[in-house]
């Protein structure tokens, strides 16, 4: 995978996990990041917050992604680490996908029977990471999740 | 941990899960079926126990709006015990205004209406 050249160079790069596109890809997922977190010394506020935040980014692309498709697809997760942060990497082949066009949910004090669904998982995904970077590069959509290294 | 929710009636009118380990987008489905198990019998309270719920994913709030909504508007959902992650995604998505939050299960409050 190309990496933009504003990423330090004092990088350590977990090898990537390749999985398919699936609810029970799920579990190995957090399996990768919880270690990933370890390696890279998030506390444990950090590290849960991150995993929160990559299980709702792969859950909607197994739903939605890959949801409707016949074949469905790999979802590839790297985890690099420098001084300064831990950052995932996410890759999937499904239709072009930014979560970063999704309005956050508009009724977040509402009663739960006003409350539409939609948007809820990005949400959480993007309150609880420190930097939530979006590409689309060669048919893949890039989800890049950045949590801070408090040292 | 595995994700596991575990159903009990109190008497009439009162719904007990008790869930533990991981919610995430695969386990919900454990936990609607639960939650439909409860349905079925009409009750006025829902009580979650919350206290060995590891974590909790939006795949998780998703299945209390369908409780909510299976099991009608007067329907009194209680969470308790919490762990603080599970509180703290509970409260960043406004959760806490729809549901009785509390940290002790006191059985004299909870299982008579």
């Amino acid at each position: 995978m190309m990496l933009p050249s504003w990423r330090s160079s004092k990088e350590v790069h977990m090898d990537p996990l390749n999985v398919p596109g699936k609810l029970d890809s799920l579990e190995r997922i957090a399996g990768y990041i919880k270690t990933a977190a370890v390696e890279a010394d998030l506390d444990q506020k950090s590290a849960y917050r991150l995993r929160l935040a990559v299980d709702e980014v792969v859950t909607n692309i197994i739903n939605h992604g890959y949801g409707r498709s016949r074949t469905g697809g790999m979802i590839n997760v790297r985890a690099i680490t420098d001084e300064k942060s831990l950052a995932i990497y996410i890759e999937d082949t499904a239709a072009p996908f930014n979560p970063l066009k999704i309005e956050r949910p508009q009724n977040l004090q509402a009663s739960m029977e006003e409350r539409k669904e939609g948007g809820l998982g990005i949400f959480l995904a993007r309150q609880n990471v420190d930097e939530f970077l979006y590409e689309y590069e060669d048919g893949r959509n890039r989800n890049i999740l950045i949590m801070d290294r408090k040292v | 941990m595995a994700f596991n929710a575990k159903l009990r009636m109190i008497d009439d009118g009162v719904a007990l899960i008790t869930l533990s380990g991981e919610l995430d987008g695969q386990a919900a489905a454990d936990f609607k079926k639960q939650v439909e198990a409860a349905a079925d019998k009409k009750p006025k309270r829902l009580i979650l126990l919350m206290k060995d719920l590891e974590y909790m994913a939006s795949a998780g709030l998703r299945v209390l709006i369908f409780a909510k909504q299976k099991m009608g508007n007067d329907l009194d959902m209680y969470i308790v015990s919490a762990r603080d992650m599970v509180l703290e995604t509970i409260k960043m998505t406004g959760f806490h205004h729809s549901v009785i939050l509390l940290d002790e299960y006191d059985a004299a409050v909870l299982e008579k209406l």
